[in-house]
């Protein structure tokens, strides 16, 4: 059955506080998610009081500020601090985005709590293990499949209403904030392939130069790869990127039903 | 634990190639039972009086009893295809999977039977 408790060694217990020095001009109070898998101990979740003074305007930057001035120890993924790596997704006051590209000022004046992105196995604080999620966008064979051998002399060509059709789906940064928002994901995520594999699959179905959409349509008509989706669209509410992958997998639903008749 | 590659745990089974027809039938199903409920509770209301000599003089109406029948039916295939979703969603394990949803098919074929039986004794006069 479903699970409706966290298994007993993931139950979060109170935390450190590491209070402000007297005299900061502008505080702000972050509650971050914690996990230290060699300690044996149950994750917890640290109140960090920083001030903010000086430090860049996204959640991201206090991040870096209270690893580099308060707890060296906290951990967790970013890169390219502009929206496109995909590497800082975390749960940010309950919904799902990228750390750099998440104005502290856009999320009201209370305590801003942090968590890792939900119902993934934890490597360490705020970094998912994302093997699984990795697997399942592979799965989806994300390349160009042809039988017709390319043109000697050039690429394959597409019309410019062909090449805008993949535009938006092409745009996906695989964050992982859809797939991890999806509570069709978090029971079955082991079937289910979640929507941004099933984006990534859509972007090569409709490829204009992909030889394989029937073989492609084939391995995603299942009763668990696909129809666990039941359009409960988080996915599209928390895409950093304004993606629609419930509309992506909405047309792959059509397109199946069509070739039957 | 396994030491099964990702990729390999994710293509497992491979696809079924199955639940296109389910999902269309879900969809039809639905469709189907919008003008049905509709007639359903329009024609209790337009009734003269809610007593046991009108109902089942309205349900021996042929009709009436037509689309009734048509209702049971209806209902109890959407509502069988809906609850096995919710199954295979929250039921994990193969063996209480395949209990449940034996068990969820046939409780549905149970009411569809009763409920058409139930018409058809009214509507041919073999109930008083």
């Amino acid at each position: 059955m479903a699970d409706f408790r966290l298994p007993a060694n993931s139950r979060i217990r109170k935390g450190n506080t590491h209070r402000a020095p007297a005299g900061a001009l502008a505080l702000r109070t972050f509650r971050i998610y914690r996990f230290d898998p060699t300690s044996g101990e149950n994750p917890r979740v640290d109140t960090f009081e920083l001030d903010i003074t000086g430090c860049g305007p996204m959640v991201l930057d206090a991040l870096i500020q209270i690893k580099g001035s308060i707890d060296s120890s906290l951990t967790f993924r970013r890169s390219c601090r502009e929206g496109i790596c995909g590497s800082c997704a975390m749960n940010i006051d309950g919904l799902n985005r990228l750390a750099c590209t998440t104005a502290m000022e856009d999320l009201g004046r209370g305590d801003i709590h942090i968590y890792p992105l939900p119902h993934m196995p934890v490597v360490k604080d705020l970094v998912p293990d994302l093997t699984n999620f990795y697997a399942q966008y592979a799965s989806v064979k994300p390349w160009l499949v042809t039988h017709t051998p390319p043109p000697p002399d050039r690429e394959r060509l597409q019309s410019k209403a062909e090449q805008e059709k993949i535009d938006r789906p092409a745009a996906c940064i695989l964050c992982a904030c859809c797939s991890t928002a999806c509570p069709s994901y978090w029971w079955n995520s082991d079937r289910f392939l979640g929507p941004a594999a099933l984006l990534a699959a859509y972007r090569w179905i409709i490829d204009s130069r992909d030889e394989a959409t029937g073989e492609r349509l084939d391995a995603l008509e299942d009763p668990f790869r696909l129809y666990r989706c039941h359009t409960i669209m988080n996915c599209t509410d928390v895409c950093p990127k304004d993606l629609n992958p419930a509309k992506a997998i909405a047309e792959i639903k059509r397109m199946l039903v069509e070739r039957t008749s | 634990m396994s030491l099964r590659s990702p990729l390999g745990k994710v293509l497992g089974q491979g696809s079924a190639k199955d639940g296109v027809h389910h999902w269309w039938v879900q969809r039809l199903s639905s469709v189907a039972l919008v003008p049905l409920t509709v007639w359903f509770v329009v024609s209790l209301l337009s009734l003269p009086a809610i007593d046991h000599a009108t109902i089942t003089a309205w349900i021996g109406q042929l009709w009436s009893a037509v689309f009734l029948i048509l209702l049971v039916i209806t209902g109890a295939w959407h509502s069988q295809l809906g609850v096995r979703v919710v199954v295979e969603d929250y039921v994990h394990g193969h063996g209480s999977k395949a209990l449940t949803l034996a068990l969820v098919t046939f409780f549905h074929v149970v009411v569809a039977a009763a409920g058409v039986l139930a018409i058809l004794k009214v509507a041919l006069g073999g109930a008083r």
